[in-house]
């Protein structure tokens, strides 16, 4: 399989302190990766440093194989806030077209509009389209610069918190999405529900970087659109009760 | 009536291309958040009529030059510095000082420099229409061309330089843009009041527009609608008219919020 992503011995520092220490990892094409940890951890900054942005105190990252900054049309991205500069009159089809904007293209072509219609109906935005970008709900939000990030087709999907403020029903909608997505995906989230959608690995990331191989959590009956923390702990009881009996 | 009007007839054509840069640039500084900036090339610039007055040049074109190279200055400022404030006032305040010492320093008859910072709408040149629909089509290009570059950039910088586009270029054409069109309102309303006539407008204009064109055209036809009332304010009771247009500007600024 075709390496996507790799970080070799990376730093990286905004002032004195190390945010990132000794990162190292691989990705490969259509690896789905769950990004975890603390607030503060250095998620976000780790996201930047891929997507080249940012740049590494020491260390390197490849997307496939070239500086990230090389390889810009194959990232897609949303950020962790979605609430900025709400006083620009800008509509939501305005926003989510940025996504095809490139250095010599001025004009958005008719093949924009059509993966406008496209993506904002698979996100069920296409309603939306000439509503002011002001005026919808941080969760509609969202799911516009989800849009905005997918709109271009990337090859490796960057998403850092994507479900924040959005409820129960339209986070599954959202990982159930990514999920038929086959590309390579990063997704930050808090989200216990995103370890049940088909995540290859889990990153923790704290300064350093723990990676979880191979998640292998079955859940013998969820409750229809419903898993917390507790589900969890009452799953890890019966199969260790299993185990012992 | 027919006397007034041949006099408004230069002032009244300096107010259309006016309105018309300010619908060009105004909305795009305000959602940049780059009015004092602005006003840093608009005060510093009197450093170039200083030194055209020196060096006996045109004024115009010694403006231009100077506001052009405070243009570039500032844009390397903002890139450079994490707290450009210091240096954005510095540069304010040195390019005042240039002019007003080369104003002391040039030899023989001084012309009004207060035109210069006031400006005086009902005697603006020739000359100067024709700087000022020159820089008008150049904005009309700079807009229609960078549009969507433009609004992408203000929206969310990180999100644009992933898309490739060139933010270093585009800071520095906008502070060009803006540069040229403080230059082109020199004669018609000076130095130091220009800064509220392209934030004000823009500013209602935006709280009306559903869209980004629409706070384009609003802010023109609010510029308009200022100008025009300022003139006639100004020539019924004889007062300046920068002044005017300003002030009224500023009494409409606070109708429309005063709720
Ligand atoms: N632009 C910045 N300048 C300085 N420090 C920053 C900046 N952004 C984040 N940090 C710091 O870097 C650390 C990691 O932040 P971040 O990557 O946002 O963590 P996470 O996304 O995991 O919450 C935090 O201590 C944060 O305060
Ligand atoms: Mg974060």
């Amino acid at each position: 399989m075709r390496l996507a992503i790799s970080i070799k011995n990376l730093f990286f520092k905004y002032r004195n302190e190390n945010v990132l220490e000794e990162i190292n990892a691989t990705i490969c094409e259509g690896e789905y990766i769950a990004l975890i940890g603390p607030n503060g951890g250095g998620k976000s900054t780790l996201l930047k440093l891929i997507l080249g942005l940012l740049t590494p105190t020491q260390g390197e990252v490849l997307i496939f194989g070239k500086p990230p900054f090389k390889q810009r049309k194959l990232l897609g991205y949303m950020p962790q806030y979605v609430n900025f500069k709400l006083e620009l009159p800008l509509l939501v089809k305005e926003v989510i077209l940025q996504g095809r904007l490139e250095r010599f293209k001025f004009r958005y072509t008719p093949n924009d509009f059509k993966a406008l219609y496209e993506i904002s109906q698979k996100l069920k935005i296409e309603n939306l389209l000439d509503k002011k970008i002001s005026t919808l709900s941080g969760g509609l939000r969202q799911r516009v610069l989800l849009a905005r990030a997918l709109i271009a087709n990337p090859k490796i999907l960057l998403l850092d918190e994507p479900t924040a403020s959005v409820d129960m029903k339209a986070q599954r909608e959202i990982y159930a999405l990514l999920k038929t997505l086959p590309i390579t995906k990063l997704v930050v989230s808090h989200d216990i529900n995103l370890l049940l959608e088909g995540v290859d690995r889990v990153f923790y990331v704290n300064k350093r970087l723990v990676i979880h191989e191979s998640l292998d959590i079955k859940i013998s009956s969820p409750r229809e659109g419903h898993f917390c923390q507790v589900e969890l702990f009452e799953e890890l009881k019966r199969s260790k009760n299993d185990r012992s009996s | 009536m027919i006397e007034a009007l041949e006099l408004f007839s230069n002032s009244l054509i300096a107010s259309l291309l006016l309105s018309f840069a300010v619908a060009l640039i105004g909305p795009l500084m305000l959602i940049n958040r780059y009015n004092y900036l602005a006003a840093s090339i608009a005060h510093g610039s009197y450093g170039g009529v200083g030194l055209a007055i020196y060096f006996g040049i045109s004024i115009l074109l010694g403006a231009t030059l100077f506001a052009l190279f405070l243009a570039f200055l500032l844009a390397l400022i903002t890139f450079k510095e994490k707290y450009p404030e210091i240096l954005i006032s510095l540069v304010w305040a040195v390019g005042m000082s240039i002019g007003i010492i080369f104003i002391d320093l040039a030899p023989g008859y001084k012309s009004d420099l207060l035109a210069y910072l006031f400006g005086d709408i009902l005697l603006v040149p020739n000359l100067d229409l024709w700087f000022m629909v020159g820089v008008d089509l150049l904005l009309l290009a700079f807009v229609a061309l960078y549009k969507n570059h433009l609004l992408a950039l203000a929206y969310d910088r990180e999100f644009a330089t992933l898309r490739g586009l060139d933010v270093k270029f585009l800071h520095t054409l906008t502070l060009i843009m803006i540069a040229l069109t403080v230059v082109m309102s020199i004669r018609s309303i000076g130095l130091i009041l220009v800064i509220a006539l392209f934030s004000i407008p823009p500013y209602i204009a935006e709280k009306f527009s559903r869209s980004y064109v629409g706070s384009m055209v609003l802010s023109g036809i609010i510029t308009l609608i200022v100008m025009i009332a300022g003139l006639f304010i100004s020539y019924t009771f004889n007062i300046s008219a920068s002044a005017s247009i300003i002030l009224f500007t500023a009494v409409l600024f606070l109708g429309v919020f005063k709720r």
